[in-house]
Parts: structure tokens; sequence; C-alpha cells
């Protein structure tokens, strides 16, 4: 009989192994072609040590072939990580972090005699409140006589993204899903501002790279001269011009948006006070969506009442702000990601099955919706029946939403500068809308702010 | 293990690795070089002030 199993459409680049699925679980096949360096791995004490250092993801050893495929050496059975994000979705110290993660993991590898053969962002997920190592079979044994072959690509991938977020003071997610494979130093070289040349360490890892790029050679490349301290180097630089690299947003229309919503304590206060009420009264929600989180003060909530939660979020700023709170505070349960919802992540790579859409993977038991829906009506004209639609798809039992009526100053601001082309924005209408694919379990009207919250339950 | 070789790591990029590491490896020197001469005079300077008389 043929073993039934599911191979993960993103682990076909390295021919060392790949992620499948079978009955629910993930498992990593480890092929006999890598069987000498997965070994050396185990027995060079270097998984031990970046486990017990909290730097790569745990795994149990499956002595058992799962796929009946004759390339199979052992099956492995990663811990699972609950929700995998996209670096085009993580904000600038997220993609730092995990910059300085890949290279301090390269150089407690190199003490072990073995190096990283990549060096992409995609492998590294945000798991219980702190960033992880999740490939494996990345490692190799190290040759002190070779150059890193992943150079190019940590480069290309980080270095590039970084350097053009901090000096052009841009958020970067779009061009990031635009390049998935990293930004190629030669593009990076032209958006770059051209002082950068006058530093010697951006001048090496960039402009000079660049130029080597842009050749054409039809020969190989001739053997160079490397040794242990020259990788070294190599780390070391790039530690360093990252280290000093910042975010580029400090202050945006919404980072400040609570403070001055503290102005309407008690609006806040009561609405906080009816969420924490309805969620106790439902045992089943264990994870959690929040769309528009901005600085995460609901999903703190929720992920407070043992809640798993994602905040998501189009602004940077309050994503980013999000980010550095959990990692201080070492909050386990919240997960923060850039999303616009107005254009969500794609499915983008091979066959657009390389990189799931953000549909494919977010489903939670609630999402949570606050004063958010008014922002996607009043700015890009969608309607509620498209927001229904777009709730049920996000939700597999409940929606907790607000209501913002189109007399609230918030409202009235948006319209300030545009025709009313709204006439159907109503309550009666958005409950219509949202009847046919849920029920309306609780309604309440929150202090004296004319606003509404619904509790929905998916029909 | 040439066969494992799965990314490319880019043309000419082994060559240019080879310069930025020696470019590197002559700046960090030199930076030693500095922090070295600078370490004399402040522990010269150390300990002159702790024979300092009180």
């Amino acid at each position: 009989m043929q073993p039934s199993f599911t191979k993960e459409p993103s682990s076909f680049r390295d021919p060392s192994g790949y992620i499948f699925e079978k009955d629910g679980c993930l498992f990593r096949q480890v092929n006999q072609i890598f069987k000498e360096e997965f070994d050396f791995f185990n027995q060079s004490g270097c998984y031990q040590k970046l486990v017990d250092k909290g730097l790569l993801i745990p795994h149990k050893v499956i002595n058992e072939n799962l796929t009946g495929d004759s390339h199979c050496y052992t099956t492995l059975q990663p811990e699972p990580v609950p929700f995998i994000t996209y670096p085009y979705e993580w904000s600038f110290d997220m993609l730092k972090d995990a910059a300085l993660l890949t290279l301090r993991i390269t150089k407690e590898a190199m003490a072990s005699k073995m190096i990283l053969k990549d060096a992409t962002p995609f492998n590294i997920q945000w798991y219980r409140g702190k960033l992880i190592f999740i490939d494996t079979l990345s490692f190799e044994k190290y040759d002190a006589s070779k150059p890193w072959i992943a150079y190019r690509q940590f480069c290309e991938c980080f270095l590039s993204p970084l350097l053009i977020m901090h000096y052009k003071k841009i958020t970067l997610q779009n061009l990031m899903l635009s390049y998935p494979d990293g930004i190629p130093v030669t593009v990076t070289k032209n958006l770059l501002p051209r002082r950068t040349k006058l530093s010697l360490h951006l001048y090496l890892h960039i402009h000079l790279q660049a130029k080597y790029a842009g050749r054409k050679t039809n020969t190989k490349d001739k053997p160079v001269n490397f040794s242990e301290k020259k990788m070294i180097n190599i780390l070391t630089s790039l530690e360093s011009v990252i280290k000093n690299l910042k975010s580029p947003t400090t202050t945006t229309v919404w980072s400040d948006y609570y403070e001055e919503a503290a102005q309407r304590n008690q609006y806040i206060e009561e609405k906080k006070s009816i969420i924490r009420e309805w969620i106790n009264h439902f045992a089943d929600i264990k994870t959690a969506l929040d769309v528009g989180a901005n600085d995460g003060l609901f999903s703190k909530l929720t992920a407070q009442n043992g809640i798993y939660t994602i905040a998501a979020d189009a602004d940077h700023t309050c994503v980013n702000a999000l980010y550095n709170y959990c990692k201080l505070e070492k909050v386990k349960n919240i997960q923060p990601m850039t999303i616009d919802f107005s254009n969500p992540t794609p499915a983008i790579g091979f066959n657009l099955t390389e990189r799931k859409s953000l549909f494919q993977r977010v489903q939670t038991d609630l999402v949570l919706a606050l004063a958010f829906i008014h922002h996607l009506v009043f700015t890009k004209n969608i309607s509620f029946i498209q927001l229904a639609t777009l709730f049920t798809r996000l939700s597999k039992k409940y929606l907790l939403i607000e209501f913002v009526p189109k007399d609230d100053p918030k409202v009235q601001e948006m319209l300030l500068n545009k025709p009313d082309i709204y006439p159907d924005y109503l309550i009666e209408n958005f409950e219509n809308a949202f009847s046919a694919t849920f029920t309306i379990v609780k309604k309440q009207s929150i202090a004296n702010s004319g606003r509404t919250l619904y509790l929905m339950e998916k029909q | 293990m040439m066969h494992l070789l799965y990314i490319d790591p880019g043309s000419g990029s082994f060559l240019v690795q080879a310069i930025v590491a020696a470019a590197l490896g002559i700046v960090f020197y030199l930076k030693s070089f500095r922090n070295y001469i600078v370490s004399l005079f402040t522990r010269k300077r150390k300990k002159e002030e702790e024979n300092k008389p009180q």
C-alpha cells in the first residue's frame, strides 16, 4: 500500500530532505544524501547546543520511513510552530533580529565545525515569544578554506531590505514581496543613497559585491584562499552594521491613537470590560485574530486570557512596537504581523504554492474587528457584504465586531475632504449583511460613544 | 559535496568575498592596533594616577 503523505510545496529546493504532512502532523525527512552531514550535526553536539540555547526548533527522531521514499535516511518530528509568517509580513525589528539570529547561529555552528549553508529569513519563525531557527537541515560541515556559500544570500535577504529601510526611511513589505529570494545587491545599490559608498562596510558588502554580481562570466569561479579568521571578520562586520540600523518609522497617524483615545478613557475601559466578559463566557476560544490590532491593546487582553492571538495591522510602527513589547515582556502567545486587509498577503512562488496566502494560513476561533470596518468602508469603499465574506473566511466560530456610526467624530474626519457617497452605511444594513453568515449572540453599546459591540457566531 | 550546493552563491561571489574579507582583515587589524596603542597610554596614565602620592 502506498503511504499517504503530502509534501510541503515550499520544501523542494534543498535535496537534503523535505517537510511533509501525514495524519495532521508535520515531519521532516532527512535524505540518504545528507546522512553524513546530519550525523555530524548530532555527534558534534551542534544540535543539542543550539536547542539548549533556544536558537533552534527541537525535534523528535522517528526511526521510521513514513513516506516509503527510497531516499529516506531518517524522519524527524519538529515541535510544531502554530502559525507561519513570512518576512514580508514582519516589521523592521523582527527582520533585524532574524538577521542577528542567523549570524549568531552561524558563529555557534562554526564553533562546532559546522556552518549554515543557506541564510534566508524563511528559515526563521516567531515561536513562543522569540525568534527561532526552524530548518534543521541547513547545517553542513565547515571547510575553513572555502568562502561562505550563503554570503550573497544573506546580503540580499537581510542586509539589503534593512539598509533600504534604514537609509530611505520607508517600510518595505511590498518590495520584499516582489523579491522573495532577497533584493538583489544590484538593485539595492541603486536604491541606497550615494553616501553609503563612503562607509567601508557598506561599500564592501553592497557596492563592491554589486559590481561583481553584474559581470557575466562564462568561466567557473577560480578557487580562492579563505580562512576561519576571514569568515569571522565577515560575520563581525555584518553584525556591527546591522546592530546600528534603526527602524524607518517612529510616529505615524496611528502610533499615538490610544494616547489620544486615552482622553476617551471611559470608552476604552468599558470596551475592555465588555470584551473580557464575553470571551470568558466562551471557553472554546483558543485562538484569535485581531484585525487592525493597532498597538495590540485588545490582543494583550485576549492573550492574558490564555488565547493565542495573531495581532495584525497595516501600520508598521504599531506592529514594530508590539513586537518589541512582546520581546521585552516575554509574551508567548501574541504573534504580531503587518497585514493590510484591503490587500492581504497573496500566495507566491513556484506554482503559486511555495508561499501561502494569508487565507490559506489563518482561521481562528475568534476574530476581533474593533473600530476597524469603518476604515475599509470609508477609505477603500468596501461594502458590508464584502466585509462579512472576509470575516466568514477568517473566523472558525466567533466574530467580535464594533460598529462605528457615521456621525462619529472619527468618521466625520474621514469624510472631511470627500463627498458622502455612503448612504447605505447604517446599523440596520450592517446587521442585515452580517446576518447572512453570522448569528448575533450579543449586542451592547459602549458608554456614550454611540458605538456598538457585537458578538456573532458563525452559522 | 558539490552536489549539495543547492543555492547559487552568485557569480563572482567567492572572489568578491575573498576581497571583502581581506579588506576587513586590514580594517580590524588597524582597529586592534589603534586600541592597543590607546590602551598603552591609558594604562600608563592609570599607573601614573595610582602612583601619585595621596
